[in-house]
């Protein structure tokens, strides 16, 4: 499919969706300016719908902000929630589309792990894409895969804020809670001056790591190691190591956007920094996520007890095409 | 099963497209299941969960020799997702209350056995139950094998 027929598919189901969402969710008020092309025109105010590559536009972006003002619950990747496609501005959840290069150590890291994110390994779908790197093209069942998200542990960064699902930025006086709704994770960047530890300095390893922060100009430079190697960078199972550094560059460009540009530094995998693709993020109204009346994120937790129980009756059958095992009797766990 | 409509061609592809197009499973949903061999048959209710990390639905087809064949489904979305979606959990579990006759569209799992991957649920009136919605997602539908 060449590109201009594919836009028009896209446009066409951008319109098709373009209808009005449940009133629970919604307070848009469609503004365009400022914005690449997207769905004809047509939604009135008050009612939700998409503009531009795929998130939805919710404010007028040349309203007056403060660019060192960063609270607010932003929609991570370009999409709202939960959904998404390949492009980079619509929800993929890479840390880049480019490979990087590893070291031997690297290598064997990322081959050792198995995501279920992706291309499943060795289909006809995977072969059809040779133009995407292999850490996109090698998914198995979590049955057979390595995940530890699979259970419910901890995401880590940047892995948490490639899902496109919203993040809160809680700012403080002496640090910001990023608290996505993914996992329910929290993570603390601090802004008090603090000196990051050296990669080798850690005393103890954090699935969060450990976050420092100063302002350059307008932008709010992150830098943070300390993870736990257990993190994957993406759901694409790049791994880190132990002396990962990663700085996250914090931009506010207008009212409603905030551009991410990421590095990964980490001599012991990579054999150079390793530079993300620039992710955007969108500002949502206080108010749009509501569940019983109350705004505010949703408790999207991973928790074990729906996560177990779900691998067994119905994630690890459907990957391995066995019948459920029994639970764990009395004392089993 | 003679009750079984398999969705073939074009009209298989297009619905492949579009009912990923609304939600996405964090990992492993789609790799589980053959999206290609999807198909469709009444079945009764037996239970559902309104549930992370998915929702699930258990439900029973009778083939048309009488053979009760039980099977487990997960939904591609999440509670969150069906929430926004302005399916609540009482509304959602009052739609799919045990014994409710449904139309149920299915991928089944590459790996064989009877866990599918529900795609789409219509009650007997042909309305859609826990439909994925508009805004649900992007505007571009995930390539199938994504999610």
């Amino acid at each position: 499919m060449t590109n201009i027929p594919k836009r028009l598919l896209y446009l066409t189901l951008g319109a098709l969706t373009t209808v009005s969402l449940p009133g629970l969710y919604v307070r848009a008020v469609a503004q365009e300016r400022g914005r690449a092309a997207g769905p004809p025109a047509g939604g009135a105010p008050g009612r939700g719908r998409q503009a531009g590559p795929g998130y939805l536009k919710l404010f007028d972006s040349n309203m007056p902000f403060e660019a060192h003002d960063l609270a607010g619950i932003w929609s991570p990747n370009g999409n709202g929630f939960g959904g998404g496609g390949r492009c980079r501005d619509c929800g993929d959840r890479g840390y880049s589309f480019e490979f990087p290069e590893f070291t031997p150590a690297g290598q064997a890291a990322f081959d050792k792990n198995i995501p279920s994110y992706g291309r499943a390994k060795d289909s006809d779908d995977a072969k059809a894409h040779p133009e995407e790197h292999i850490g996109r093209r090698r998914a198995q069942p979590p049955a057979f895969g390595n995940d530890s998200y699979g259970t419910c542990n901890p995401m880590g960064m940047p892995r948490a804020i490639l899902y496109p699902d919203p993040v809160e930025f809680i700012v403080l006086p002496d640090r910001i809670y990023q608290h996505f709704q993914w996992g329910y994770g929290l993570r603390t960047i601090w802004t008090d001056s603090r000196k990051l530890p050296a990669a080798d300095d850690v005393d103890l390893p954090r699935w969060w790591g450990y976050a420092t922060s100063h302002w350059d100009g307008n932008t709010l430079v992150v830098d943070s190691t300390g993870y736990d190697e257990r993190t994957w960078i993406d759901y694409f199972g790049f791994p880190h190591s132990d002396q990962m550094v990663l700085q996250e560059r914090y931009t506010r460009t207008n009212y409603d956007t905030l551009e991410l540009k990421m590095t990964v530094t980490d001599p012991k995998y990579y054999r150079k920094p390793w530079v993300a693709e620039t992710k955007r993020m969108h500002l949502l109204p206080k108010d749009f996520i509501k569940s019983s009346g109350w705004a505010g994120l949703l408790e999207d937790l991973c928790a074990p007890a729906n996560e177990l129980e779900f691998n067994r009756v119905i994630r690890d059958p459907a990957g391995t095409g066995k019948p459920p095992v029994p639970p764990p009797g009395p004392g089993g766990r | 099963m003679a009750e079984r409509t398999f969705l073939i061609g074009a009209a298989a592809a297009f619905v492949a497209a579009l009912l990923p197009a609304g939600v996405q499973a964090h990992h492993g949903t789609n790799i589980n299941y053959d999206r290609s061999k999807q198909w469709t048959a009444k079945a009764v209710v037996t239970e559902f969960k309104y549930v992370n990390p998915h929702a699930q639905l258990y439900f029973d087809v009778t083939d048309d020799k009488g053979q009760v064949t039980h099977w487990s489904g997960e939904l591609l979305p999440n509670p969150a997702q069906l929430l926004r979606n302005g399916w609540t959990r009482k509304r959602s579990v009052e739609a799919l209350q045990y014994g409710t006759k449904i139309t149920v569209t299915v991928a089944p799992s590459r790996a064989g056995g009877e866990g599918v991957l529900v795609l789409k649920i219509e009650n007997e009136n042909g309305e859609e139950l826990l439909a994925g919605g508009p805004n649900a997602g992007g505007p571009e539908p995930p390539a199938r094998g994504n999610p």
